[in-house]
């Protein structure tokens, strides 16, 4: 399969005679062709400049269960709102081997699971082989949403709204967003963006407002609209006679210069309604949805989910070890130390463990082999820790532990054996997780803190 | 003491006794006859023509109302400048009114730059206005502003204003109505003074704006001779205005434009300069007596700049008519610049020839003869012509020092003619930058 490249052209081609020499080339003319014999390639082109074409090629690879996450070039420009579906423009032969290899890497370290008929999966599959990779939106001012995700449209067959998919996404930290590229205000009943904004009466709500110059006679403090002073070329006051030569000594202007055609009210500002011109309900500006617009990258856990086939996180590696909320363990903390204050005889200890290099050991032996490694290290954990023992994880690599009932000497003994441990487990493997251990014991906690201020002043002097 | 009994008992049989009092009041004849009093009598004639032409001319109203294009010099004016531009904008002229604010060194008034830009959102509430601010980087004086504005002008009318300048809101519409007649090329209005009520000297200087500026001018207009359209407040024929090359580089430039129109009414006898009591003005006048002697000190020393220097030529009764030239000769050079010499020379020497009680007693009467042409003269004004009366008695209060104010004035007018003439104080003008300002005449 490795060696296989697929091209779908309609016209004749070319360029088969410069990649024939490195690949095992198949030409379709149609998706229909290629789907009697369905033949797998970690990469597709499609060639000519054929827009319709390569359009109705691309969507029906990305919808296809089996192709839609293979490497898409095209050889001529394609409309912008395609860009996210393609992988570019086709590199010649030798870069392109690279990238293939590079991609077949990452496909066999993907973890197949039946998540994979979902749309979910299929996204994660995408991501996961395009490690760089930036889901994008695409400013359409048709759209209902002005913005949509044509990657999501597809991949998930149109089957879901793509916001509320996002929603999810970054709810369950699958997704993590890369940058804000717009903020939009929303109907509340539609979500659409297509708003008209208008200027009503604030008494008797209706349109029929207008700006309305009028004047305040200094002299006798009459305010009325400026026709009615108007005489023979001069200001003149309808009620003193006064003639208002130069504002801010004779007149000035009042500040409700709006009126309404409807009640006579005359006021400062007119209210504003939003109106939505698709499903022409009316609200107010106040009560409109704001939408945030991100472009997005697969998350750390997005990425542990390819590899594992499934929700993984240092955490679910210590499920056993009575692994509980942040929330709920600053509580737990809060009533030992409590408790500890009160009666003497209730001891307890602290440990934090601090992986230093997490990130870079992604980078140099990759997920799947770092997270055997952390398995590992859970799992001798996970034999020295007693049943009432409770954990939890305030950072990606900051793990706590909450040793009731163990006083100083107890806390010493525990941390020789995670040391020793440690090093056990640094000598099986070739690269080195390097750890950092702080621990205390109720008796040197002061009284002044709380589980919260001693979580902090703990984990600053790891770092 | 002493001193001042005899002076007492001089004055009395001055005054009651008639003794020696023609003789004695002979030495002041060639000031008072030859200068002083024409003046008046000319000025007051004029005020009568004019009341006479008021009350039985009927005014032809055209429904004509050409574009009008009001220039604002900016300086550092700061928030102040927005009321000029408000002020400008509530006028009831019918017409359009372009207004163009020019704001010279802009990195310098970024206070006055963000005023005017502060405005901008107000614009859109008045019909039939627009509203330009150009803002000059380099700064290059009031000249080289009011000649921006002028490339940029749309407008038949040319209105060159001051920033700290605001204006009644008849203002636009009466003095337009004057351009009617086609051979009216410069109008300009009463002057008043602002922030009278902030202290004596404001006091004084809004009495002198009465008295010199508007009955002075009402009255020199009518008899077809005008001695300046200020800077702060001139509207102009803008085709004129282009025709003439618009404003010459140099400190007072507003004397140096009046000169020229005056050059060009000896080829054009029929081009006429109007006065209209309508269009009124409001300016601040400096708040302390340095402040408003430092302003004199240019003033004054920039008519020596203008008549000596820059016209010493062109005041000839060959270029500018006969009634120009006589107007000039007498007003612009006797009174204005051989003047406070002699009145400097003539107390000088009366101090060192006449005793000293009889020298005090000479200037009490001279006092007193000047206090009753002032009173005559305010009575007038506040009678005939004050558009705000009530508020113009109470000018009244400074009536008495007012004479005295006048003579420190005059005797000032010399030291900055001096000034002038030996130290170029008109290139110390705050008025544009010095490199500007070398490259006039």
């Amino acid at each position: 399969m490795s060696d296989a490249l697929i091209f779908f052209s309609h016209e004749r081609t070319n360029l088969l005679d410069q990649y024939s020499d490195s690949f095992k080339t198949h030409v379709y003319h149609d998706y229909a062709e290629w789907k009697k014999e369905k033949i797998l390639s970690p990469a597709i082109i499609i060639t000519g400049g054929d827009q319709h074409y390569i359009v109705s090629i691309l969507e029906k690879i990305r919808r296809d269960e089996e192709l839609f996450a293979s490497l898409c070039f095209v050889t001529e420009l394609i409309p912008a709102s395609y860009s996210n579906l393609v992988d570019g423009q086709l590199p010649q032969p030798l870069q392109l081997k690279q990238i293939i290899n590079q991609f077949i890497d990452l496909f066999s370290a993907y973890k197949n699971s039946e998540m994979q008929i979902s749309h979910l999966g299929r996204l994660i599959k995408y991501l996961w082989l395009r490690p760089n990779f930036i889901l994008l939106p695409y400013q359409e001012w048709q759209h209902v949403r002005l913005y949509r995700y044509p990657l999501l449209e597809t991949l998930s067959q149109d089957k879901s709204d793509s916001f509320e998919w996002l929603q999810s996404l970054s709810a369950s930290k699958l997704l993590e967003p890369v940058a804000l590229i717009d903020r939009q205000r929303e109907c509340t009943f539609c979500h659409s963006s297509h708003l008209s904004f208008i200027d009503i009466c604030p008494s008797c709500h209706a349109i029929d407002i207008d700006l309305q110059a009028s004047l305040h006679c200094f002299t006798c403090g009459c305010v009325d609209v400026q026709e009615k002073f108007i005489n023979s070329g001069a200001l003149i006051c309808p009620k003193c006679n006064t003639q208002l030569r130069h504002i801010g000594s004779d007149y000035d202007r009042p500040i409700e210069n709006h009126s309404c055609h409807a009640c006579h009210q005359t006021f400062v500002e007119p209210n504003v309604l939003a109106r939505c011109t698709v499903c022409e309900k009316e609200m107010m500006p106040n009560d409109l949805v704001s939408n945030r617009i991100r472009s997005w990258k697969l998350s750390d856990r997005g990425r542990i989910i390819a590899v594992r086939g499934e929700v993984f996180d240092i955490a679910t590696s210590f499920d056993q070890l009575n692994f509980i909320p942040k929330d709920l363990f600053i509580h737990d903390l809060d009533w030992l130390l409590i408790s500890s204050r009160r009666y003497p005889d209730i001891t307890f200890s602290l440990v934090g463990i601090y992986f230093i290099n997490l990130t870079e050991l992604i980078d140099l032996i990759g997920h799947s082999q770092l997270l055997q490694m952390l398995e590992s290290f859970a799992q001798r954990l996970r034999s020295m820790l007693r049943t009432p023992d409770l954990s939890t994880r305030t950072a990606e690599n900051m793990l706590w532990l909450l040793l009731p009932h163990t006083d100083a000497q107890g806390l010493s003994s525990f941390q020789k054996r995670i040391e020793n441990s440690m090093q056990l487990l640094q000598a099986e493997a070739d690269m080195k997780l390097d750890c950092r251990f702080i621990s205390v014991a109720s008796s040197q906690i002061l009284k002044s803190e709380t589980a919260e201020l001693l979580l902090a002043r703990l984990y600053g002097e790891l770092i | 003491m002493q001193t001042l009994t005899q002076t007492g008992q001089i004055l009395l049989v001055f005054l009651l006794q008639d003794q020696g009092t023609v003789s004695y009041l002979l030495i002041f004849v060639p000031f008072v006859l030859f200068l002083e009093l024409p003046l008046y009598f000319m000025t007051w004639f004029g005020i009568f023509r004019y009341l006479t032409q008021d009350t039985y001319e009927i005014p032809f109203i055209s429904p004509a109302i050409p574009r009008v294009t009001c220039a604002i010099t900016c300086y550092s004016e700061g928030k102040a400048v927005q009321n000029t531009v408000i002020s400008l904008l509530e006028q009831t002229y019918p017409g359009h009114v372009e207004i163009i604010a020019m704001v010279d060194g802009v990195q310098k008034n970024q206070a006055t730059y963000q005023a005017l830009k502060d405005l901008i959102p107000q614009i859109s509430s008045y019909p039939r206005r627009s509203f330009i601010i150009i803002p000059k980087i380099q700064r290059g004086g009031r000249v080289s502003s009011l000649n921006a504005g002028l490339s940029r002008a749309s407008g038949e009318v040319f209105l060159a204003l001051d920033g700290d300048t605001s204006f009644d809101n008849q203002m636009v519409y009466r003095s337009v109505l004057h351009f009617q007649n086609d051979n009216v090329v410069a109008v300009t209005g009463p002057m008043r003074v602002r922030n009278a009520k902030k202290s004596l000297a404001t006091r004084l200087q809004s009495l002198e704006y009465m008295l010199s500026l508007q009955v002075g001018k009402l009255g020199l207009t009518n008899m077809s001779v005008i001695n300046n359209i200020p800077g702060a407040f001139g509207i102009f024929r803008k085709s004129f205005l282009q025709q003439i090359g618009g404003w010459n580089t140099g400190t007072a430039e507003d004397l140096d434009l009046t000169l020229r129109i005056k050059q060009y009414q000896g080829r054009h006898p029929q081009l006429r300069f109007e006065y209209e009591p309508g269009a009124v003005s409001h300016t601040d006048a400096p708040e302390t007596f340095s402040d408003f002697l430092r302003q004199r000190l240019r003033w004054d020393g920039d008519l020596w700049y203008i008549y000596a220097h820059k016209h010493r030529h062109g005041i000839s009764a060959s270029i500018m008519g006969w009634g120009n030239f006589l107007f000039i000769l007498w007003y612009g050079i006797l009174f204005q610049i051989v003047m406070p010499f002699t009145i400097v020379f003539y107390t000088i020497y009366m101090a060192i020839t006449q005793p000293l009680p009889f020298f005090l007693a000479s200037m009490v009467l001279v006092y007193l003869f000047y206090f009753c042409l002032i009173l005559v003269q305010f009575v007038l004004y506040l009678s005939v012509l004050s558009d705000r009366k009530w508020e113009d008695c109470s000018a009244f209060l400074v009536l008495p020092i007012y004479p005295l104010f006048l003579f420190i004035a005059r005797l000032w007018s010399a030291v900055a003619l001096l000034n002038q003439m030996f130290n170029k104080g008109h290139l110390d003008s705050a008025m544009a930058p010095w490199w500007v300002l070398k490259k006039g005449k």
